[in-house]
């Protein structure tokens, strides 16, 4: 097992590697540098004003020497500096991210596994009701609304008209920091990630628990005469949750995809609102440096995930 | 009432209190706090605290430092600030300025070796500095006492007063320790900045706010306001939820976002020339724009006067130069009148068939707002209609950079461009897009304007020492520009900020990069 783990790790190490190579190149391939996004065309303002920013930054030094001066620094775990923030530090403003962004993600998570779960659960049990319907409408609406269209509508419905919810931002400007503020803050945007994800949780569970209903050891509960809510939670429940739990899994990546246009409606100061800033300020170092941990990250999990198979099932072997 | 039915109609309970519960938990306002979106739009640098590497974003900073001398309300004159007064040689050469009895925010004494060391940073490139390559006329700065500075130049620079205006004045001695190349990664500017302006910095919550109480000892008045607070947007269409929803009471606002607000009594609506001509710039390297009169025939194939009314609301003024202001533009100037018959027989005249015909023709722009789209169109259409067939390209702004100001491009790119100069309150500031000396790398004159007349025009107007002879020099450069059309020229637009009816003595103005201007924060209030 620890040969295992150690030949993964040193594979993980080789993929992060290539990463860091893969995103440098595309970067350079991208239109625009930082000197490029920095010059505003409406003001008087040309590069030759910029000339030593652009050396200090050592974007003429040619490629290879740029990645290597990156990588050299990279490893002793220095990320460099924003450029459009210069001074701050890369890797704090990334760690600094990563609490904003895991909080938004696991609440949209949570929120989408209860009500996924429940909703599809209460429509299978009410088949063709009023209530199975509205649920089925809810889902097919969720699944083919894209995230910043239902981010929008929110916002508008929750902030502007109504005026329940703050409409942006993780804390009340000016005030101390506290839970309630927090959960304020989080609610609409969580709730809003979590839509897409709830609808899809919802129609599996409603489907899984509609083929459990129709199985002898159900109908014979019944007829044993077990109470139908015991009947439901405990026979039907358990058997149906194994594809939806297979499903939460892989819809994983979508709550990511979808966090990032989340987080630039709500201004949530996440990793994706960041990277989506670093992009269109071409901000180097803050790419590299996002994309990197966010790749250490995935490829971590990975790993875990390949470990932990081995020990709940003693059928696979590692190494 | 069955198991399921319960859970069903628990489930139902829940959600109606939690709706229920909403409203309370919504936060009440603070007394005495102005929250603004005071970075966003085309004014706005969020997340930059350095005034020596800003090139917008004034109208915030301006809000904790001060220059020596700064632009009036109206941006029509630039008058003293941190200076309370100061004289110009005859020979244009000297500038005395005699500094105001001012502060730092932590009690020390503002001095004149505080301007002189400033006007060092502002100079030297290594701190980052984008004014270095502004003053390079400037030869010599003297503290001759602490209430003195002499600035002394090495020929008359006719922009240098507009420069000054964007040089905010720093502390000596918190700064004069480090070196000049590691000043802008000090964390300094985002953690524990002084100024000498009516409000003093608390803290920044990364990318979320700036906050700042006031400064009880500034040399103006205690500020009328206790807090003042900048929250940082993805992008305005967050700021106008923000605002309608009540949680800030200030933002830049897009021309065609205003309808919200219009005949509502909870707002006001703040109006202002934006300073920067809109225009179409013929790529002078390729050799489709080489004759006169299909540039013409570009002039009047387009109703700019329809655009100005059905997209911008009317809220724009038609540009036959680069100025609209009256004092610059000479009467009896061609006006190119909508005449698209006159723009068929220009090009029929000029052989258009034979220099170019059909074929597409890319007009670039790094607009990408939906007023910009549709704007695009319009010209499309409206140039189609006469025989000029141009394809809308719209990119993000290092991309449109990186094409137009490549020493060498690829003219197939950019025929043509659809983009904005600033082109006040210093007339000179067009300068840069028109110049020949200004043709990339050397500048931005993106549209490669290879024209002698014009060049000696606004040579003449930029070295004009005699203020009262300048508007006429720049009235020969207005002149040129009508005849010769280096730039389609398009109009002078408007733009827009919203207020809450309860702000008081609020000044704000779309001024070019945020200002800076006065704007008296020190007066602001806000209404319980």
């Amino acid at each position: 097992m620890l040969q295992y783990s150690l030949r993964r790790l040193l594979i993980g190490a080789g993929m992060l590697l290539a990463l860091s190579m893969l995103i440098f190149v595309m970067l350079r391939l991208t239109p625009g540098d930082p000197i490029d996004a920095y010059i505003d065309p409406n003001v008087p303002m040309s590069p030759s004003d910029l000339v030593e920013l652009r050396d200090t930054l050592g974007l003429d030094a040619p490629l290879p020497v740029q990645y290597l001066a990156w990588l050299q620094q990279a490893v002793m775990g220095n990320l460099g500096y924003s450029i459009k923030r210069p001074d701050q530090p890369v890797l704090s403003l990334v760690f600094s991210r990563i609490g904003p962004t895991v909080l938004l993600m696991g609440s949209a998570i949570v929120i989408s596994i209860i009500a996924g779960i429940a909703s599809g659960m209460i429509s299978a049990v009410r088949r063709n009701s009023v209530v199975d319907l509205s649920f089925s409408l809810f889902a097919v609406t969720g699944i083919s609304s894209p995230p910043f269209l239902s981010a929008l509508v929110g916002l508008y419905l929750f902030s502007v008209y109504f005026d329940w919810l703050p409409s942006g931002g993780m804390l009340t400007p000016g005030r101390d920091f506290s839970i309630a503020d927090l959960l304020h803050h989080l609610i609409l945007p969580a709730a809003l990630l979590a839509v897409a994800q709830t609808a899809l949780i919802m129609r599996y569970m409603r489907s899984s628990m509609l083929e459990v209903l129709n199985q002898d050891y159900v109908r014979t509960a019944r007829a044993k005469g077990v109470y139908e809510f015991w009947v439901i939670t405990k026979h039907a429940l358990r058997n149906a949750l194994l594809p939806v739990v297979t499903l939460i899994g892989s819809t994983i990546g979508l709550a990511i995809g979808g966090a990032i246009f989340i987080e630039s409606v709500f201004n949530w100061p996440g990793m994706g609102l960041l990277m989506v800033d670093a992009v269109e300020n071409r901000d180097y170092p803050v790419i590299m440096g996002s994309t990197l941990v966010i790749g250490a990250c995935v490829i971590f999990v990975n790993i875990l995930t390949d470990l932990a198979y081995a020990v709940i099932d003693p059928r696979i072997k590692v190494g | 009432m069955n198991a399921m039915s319960k859970i069903s109609s628990a489930i139902a309970i829940a959600a109606m209190m939690a709706t229920t519960a909403m409203p309370m938990l919504t936060a009440p306002a603070q007394a005495a706090t102005l929250s603004g979106g005071f970075d966003v739009g085309p004014g706005g640098f969020q997340g930059n605290f350095n005034p020596l590497a800003a090139t917008s974003g004034f109208t915030w900073l301006s809000v904790y430092f001060e220059p020596l001398v700064t632009y009036d309300e109206k941006l029509q004159k630039v008058v003293g600030l941190l200076a309370s007064s100061y004289e110009v040689s005859a020979d244009q050469l000297t500038y005395t300025f005699k500094l105001a009895d001012a502060k730092w925010h932590d009690g020390k004494p503002f001095t004149a070796k505080d301007a002189k060391f400033t006007m060092g940073l502002a100079q030297n490139a290594k701190t980052g500095s984008v004014l270095a390559a502004r003053l390079t006329a400037v030869s010599s700065v003297e503290a001759v006492d602490h209430k003195t500075l002499v600035i002394k130049l090495s020929a008359p620079s006719s922009s240098l007063m507009d420069t000054l205006t964007k040089v905010m004045m720093l502390p000596e001695h918190a700064l004069s320790q480090i070196a000049p190349d590691q000043l802008a990664k000090n964390t300094w500017w985002s953690t524990t900045p002084i100024g000498t302006g009516p409000f003093k910095f608390t803290r920044y919550v990364t990318d979320q706010y700036v906050e700042m109480a006031a400064n009880s000892d500034y040399r103006g008045g205690k500020p009328a306001l206790e807090k003042v607070i900048n929250r940082y947007f993805a992008n305005p269409a967050a700021a106008i939820a923000a605002l309608r929803a009540g949680e800030i009471q200030f933002t830049y606002v897009d021309s065609n976002d205003l309808g919200a607000f219009k005949n509502n009594k909870d707002f006001r609506i703040i109006e202002g020339d934006s300073f920067v001509v809109n225009y179409l710039g013929f790529n002078h390297d390729s050799p489709i724009w080489k004759d006169a009169r299909v540039r013409q025939a570009v002039m009047y194939a387009i109703n700019r006067d329809a655009i100005i009314q059905s997209l911008y609301g009317g809220a724009a003024k038609t540009a036959n130069c680069a100025y609209v202001s009256e004092q610059v533009v000479p009467k009896n100037i061609e006006p190119y009148a909508y005449n698209p018959e006159k723009a068929k027989q220009l090009l029929k005249e000029a052989g258009w068939d034979q220099i170019n015909g059909n074929k597409p023709i890319t007009l670039l722009t790094y607009y990408t707002t939906p007023l910009a789209a549709n704007v695009m169109a319009a010209v499309q259409a409206m140039l189609g209609q006469a025989g000029i067939n141009v394809t809308p390209r719209a990119v993000d702004t290092p991309t449109y950079n990186s094409i137009v100001l490549n020493p060498t491009p690829d003219t197939s790119q950019f025929q043509m461009v659809y983009a904005g100069l600033q082109n006040g309150p210093d007339a000179g500031s067009i300068n840069v897009g028109l110049n020949e000396k200004q043709i990339p790398p050397a500048g931005p004159n993106v549209a490669r304007v290879r024209m002698p007349d014009l060049t000696k025009a606004l040579d003449a107007a930029l070295g004009e020492t005699d203020a009262a002879k300048r508007d006429a020099r720049y009235q020969e450069v207005c002149k040129v520009m009508n005849k010769d059309l280096p730039w389609g020229t398009l109009w002078v637009a408007n733009r827009y900020g919203v207020a809450s009816a309860k702000l008081k003595d609020f000044v704000w103005t779309p001024a070019p990069g945020g200002g800076p201007y006065q704007a008296h924060p020190e007066k602001w209030s806000i209404a319980e």
